[in-house]
């Protein structure tokens, strides 16, 4: 396990861009997606290095919108570049607007074994609202689908915290999504970059704002509810069934090596953290006059940073961080050497320590950036 | 430099409203005499300060020598001294008139009288000085000479035909306008034989010969090296120097009756040699000192500290460094909580606050907060004691409180009558007592109606609000305004706290009515509840006098922020959002356990209500 590493897959193609989306995708670049496969095909050739891959998340963008043919290209690039563990879990994201029941057999034949479904709402209004390309009924109807094609590990992505929608309308959502029975939930709340179109009709007044106190109430909501359905709160933003976290993502959130290809992925490997160009035609350009791949930034984490980052990104898993990993990891004796910022965040009531670690509190969960900054070196 | 025959010597002042043409008058005298070849002058010499000629105002009265042949085929000596401008400097207005003959009344022909005018006229009238009108800016479209003429005629008594219309911009009518100084204005009196008297008249550090003293020699004469005294302040000086403006200083053998120049002393200390003195010989001097003199004494109060707390050091250099040239800018260390270690600085006026904070921040770079500003309060304690207080914050409880007082001030409006009764609902809001009323002339301005003065009583603490602004604001501009001291009354006023979460924030205190209290403390928390960001807990506001709270509002827990999604694993700018919020974190000024942001924490101090 620990030998391994993680690949994400960046795949930056939609049909329709969403209105308070500020990922790097492009709408209308289709039929980029041949040659752009060609290029996936020789990054991963210029950085493979015969890794062990415990995990292989294909995330956009609309990962949904390749071909099952296009998909099975990719991977068998990876499994001849590398050695993907026979029980790897194997992700995608797919937007319920874009699959049928036939591409979801197929992609299961491919050995994706995981589908993360861009559900967001189950309220018709919202989902208009939010710019989706999608129908409440597409998304039910997915569901039915990935599990008539055999998935038994289903994310469902759920955004709250939207103007305009109350806590009925999200606990609704909320009840019906569960309704569904998948095996895992990511619930995002709406955050908005300044330049989507969202927040600059929020700006022009348009639309009402944000509420925090509004999406705090969802988010509590949301706990209690889950909670109540068996569903474990094991990170900020994600819930699962005993067993069903996402193994992709919690190499994130331990700071553990992955390797990022494609437009505007990050790796971090070898302690460097590796950006790549979110440029499409710089990247495609790149590989039609056959030049190397360079990447956009190349920062070499320094292992103070790393401790900060290890910190920053534990916490956010409900288990939160342990005393004797830390100093297994790191070497360092965490109560000393944060004795200040411990004790302070527990006056606030924002964590909470005892002798084997420390995690959110309730309240710290929803006020988390106020924990993390502390934690940073400087 | 020849000696001059004192029948040849014409020592006068100009005097008018701001932007009434003083300074461009000044520029075409000077063009058409000897001093300066036109094509030489700098625009509007006489405001030497960058700071004045921006603000188009004068603040320090400066001198210069113009020498003029006249008609009659001699040439004379013209003392041109000029004179600040503005309602804080009026004891410096006072003086400079002390040490002339004459002056030149300058009013706006699109214009006409405005209030400081009148106050200032009516100084030169008291001290016999011969004025001369001039009906300035007849070239310009808007001009109304038949209606100002009018109100000179009634308000000050000049016949139109007796009043000059000249062009200060154009040169038209300036050359008669400099024969009439000569021919009207009387030279000066004084026994060249008996024991010294000089009055001072403004002063200036240099830092080579130290104070160097603006002098007008009233009896007697001065010379390098002579032995004096400052009769009042009892300063004895030696003469480093003597000289003459023309415009540059310039040295003299001597200065005679009559003669305007200045002194080097040698001094290091400008208050050692304050404008009103009577300078004269230590021994044989003179036995009685001219009338007039006062000791400048700054009558509004306000904390300067620095934005950061290290530049502590240079905000103390600077504020010597302006000392040394400003007799009426007092300071005193003082500290608070908040704002860490600063100054209780004294000044002339709200004018005068301006220019000293602007000097500050322009010439020594700093970047300051300034508290609201406060008069000077005299208290008397129950247990009979006197205390002087010029912060809020150090007033004693209100149970220990016997007596207080706070300045008093005659002011004086002129507006158009269209005007009059908003403005008067304004002034008696702020606590005005009505005095007169006087019509200005006999012709009205269209629709704006005939032009009128008001005259009210009111404390100085209600002009240093946004007085001034809205009487502006509410005349659309026309109105204008002039007050002078009148002395102590006593007053019923209570103090304002403001408690942030239970703590009591010094720096937020204020002097207000008992009955304003609820009104000005509701506009402060809520202006808090504004800009203090949500914190981890539920913070009230409260405003409070004594121990009754009169206006609160809460600012509710912060309960979520915003948790920016790890783009595919971009960790970087997870941490790099962090790190900003970390920044930030650090511009936080700390209110007990409430952080609140510096630049928030300003427009509170700063909120004028």
């Amino acid at each position: 396990m620990t030998d391994s590493i993680a690949l994400y897959i960046h795949l930056p193609f939609c049909k329709k861009k969403c209105g308070y989306c500020s990922f790097v995708s492009f709408e209308g670049r289709e039929s980029n997606i041949p040659e752009y496969i060609s290029a996936l095909d020789a990054e991963l050739t210029q950085r493979a290095n015969g890794e062990c891959i415990s995990s292989i998340f294909f995330g956009g963008g609309t990962p949904s919108l390749l071909a099952s043919d296009q998909l099975d290209r990719i991977l068998t690039s990876i499994r001849t570049l590398f050695k993907v563990t026979e029980n790897a879990e194997i992700s995608l994201e797919a937007n319920p607007g874009t699959v049928d029941e036939r591409y979801f057999k197929d992609i299961r034949q491919l050995g994706i074994n995981r589908l993360s479904l861009g559900v967001q709402s189950l309220n018709e209004q919202t989902l208009s609202f939010l710019g989706r390309i999608h129908t409440a009924g597409d998304a039910r109807r997915s569901v039915r689908f990935a599990r008539e094609a055999g998935f038994s590990n289903l994310n469902l992505d759920l955004i709250y915290g939207i103007p305009g929608q109350s806590l009925t309308t999200w606990i609704d959502t909320l009840k019906e999504a569960v309704r569904l029975s998948p095996e895992h939930f990511s619930l995002y709340p709406l955050t908005l970059e300044d330049d989507v179109p969202l927040n600059r009709a929020i700006k022009r007044g348009e639309l009402s704002d944000i509420d925090p106190d509004c999406a705090a109430d969802q988010y509590e909501a949301a706990e209690d509810y889950l909670a109540s359905r068996g569903y474990c709160h094991y990170e900020i933003s994600n819930w699962a069934r005993e067993g069903m976290e996402c193994r992709h993502n919690k190499v994130y959130w331990q700071c553990l090596p992955y390797l990022g290809i494609g437009v505007a992925a990050h790796s971090y490997i070898d302690g460097h953290r590796i950006a790549n160009t979110t440029d499409l035609n710089e990247y495609l350009g790149r590989f039609q006059r056959g030049e190397p791949f360079l990447f956009k930034m190349d920062e070499e984490i320094t292992l103070e940073t790393q401790l900060a980052e290890a910190i920053i990104m534990g916490l956010r898993l409900t288990a939160g961080i342990e005393f004797g990993s830390m100093k297994k990891r790191f070497g360092i004796e965490l109560p000393n050497r944060y004795e200040r910022e411990i004790s302070e965040l527990v006056q606030l009531g924002l964590i909470e320590t005892d002798e084997r670690g420390i995690r959110l509190t309730s309240k710290g969960l929803l006020l988390g950036n106020e924990v993390f900054w502390r934690f940073l070196t400087q | 430099m020849k000696k001059t025959d004192q029948s040849l010597t014409r020592n006068f002042c100009i005097i008018a409203h701001i932007d009434h043409g003083k300074s461009t008058l000044a520029d075409r005298l000077i063009e058409m005499t000897g001093a300066m070849r036109g094509n030489t002058v700098r625009e509007q010499v006489l405001d030497s300060m960058e700071l004045e000629r921006e603000r188009g105002i004068t603040i320090k009265a400066k001198a210069m020598r113009l020498s003029y042949k006249a008609k009659d085929g001699k040439t004379y000596w013209l003392n041109l001294i000029d004179t600040p401008g503005h309602v804080d400097f009026s004891y410096e207005v006072s003086r400079t008139l002390a040490a002339c003959e004459g002056a030149l009344l300058i009013i706006d022909a699109t214009q006409g009288i405005q209030a400081q005018t009148l106050a200032h006229i009516y100084v030169a009238i008291e001290r016999d000085l011969v004025v001369i009108p001039v009906l300035n800016k007849i070239d310009l479209p808007g001009a109304e000479p038949d209606r100002v003429l009018d109100e000179i005629a009634s308000v000050l008594g000049y016949e139109p035909e007796k009043v000059l219309a000249i062009s200060a911009k154009t040169g038209e009518g300036v050359p008669d306008l400099i024969e009439e100084v000569i021919n009207h204005i009387p030279p000066p009196q004084g026994d060249v034989r008996g024991p010294l008297k000089a009055l001072i008249f403004d002063s200036h550090y240099d830092p080579y010969k130290g104070v160097m003293a603006y002098i007008r020699v009233v009896d007697g004469h001065i010379e390098k090296g002579s032995q004096l005294q400052l009769m009042e302040q009892e300063t004895q000086i030696e003469v480093l120097d003597v000289g003459c403006f023309i415009p540059e200083t310039s040295p003299v053998d001597s200065l005679s009756v009559g003669d305007v120049g200045y002194i080097a002393t040698g001094l290091k200390n400008i208050g050692d040699c304050q404008v009103g003195d009577t300078v004269t010989t230590v021994t044989n001097g003179a036995e009685h000192a001219l009338e007039g003199y006062r000791p400048a004494k700054p009558m509004v109060f306000a904390g300067v500290y620095p934005t950061e707390p290290g530049d502590y050091e240079e905000l103390r250099t600077a504020i010597e460094k302006l000392s040394l040239n400003d007799a009426s800018l007092s300071n005193e260390p003082e500290s608070s909580p908040l704002l860490g270690f600063g100054f209780r600085c004294g000044f002339l006026g709200l004018l005068h606050l301006d220019i000293v904070r602007e000097r500050l921040e322009r010439e020594f770079g700093l970047s300051l907060v300034i508290t609201a500003p406060s008069v000077r309060y005299l208290i008397t304690t129950t247990s009979g004691q006197s205390q002087v207080v010029t912060n809020p914050s150090d007033l004693p409880p209100p149970n220990e409180i016997e007596k207080m007082e706070d300045p008093w001030v005659s002011i004086s409006v002129v507006t158009p009558s269209k005007f009059i009764g908003s403005l008067m609902e304004l002034i008696i809001e702020n606590e005005g007592i009505y005095k007169y009323t006087e019509y200005l002339g006999h012709q009205s301005l269209g629709e704006l109606g005939q032009r009128v003065r008001l005259e009210y009583d009111m404390p100085l603490r209600t002009i240093l609000t946004t007085f001034y602004d809205q009487l502006k604001s509410r005349s659309q501009g026309y109105a204008s305004l002039d007050y002078e001291m009148q002395g102590y009354r006593e007053s019923r006023l209570v103090k304002l706290d403001i408690l942030v979460n239970d703590l009591l924030v010094d720096s937020f205190s204020r002097v207000v009515m008992p009955d304003k209290a609820h009104a000005v403390g509701k506009a402060m928390v809520d202006k808090l509840k504004q800009v203090i960001p949500r914190q981890f807990f539920k913070v009230p506001i409260q405003a409070a006098v004594g121990s009754k709270i009169v206006a609160r509002a809460d600012i509710a827990a912060k309960r979520k922020d915003v948790l920016a999604k790890c783009y595919g694993g971009d960790v970087t700018r997870k941490r790099k959002l962090l790190e900003k919020q970390k920044e930030g974190k650090k511009k936080m000024k700390q209110l007990g356990n409430v952080e609140v942001p510096k630049e928030a924490f300003m427009d509170v101090v700063k909120l004028s209500i």
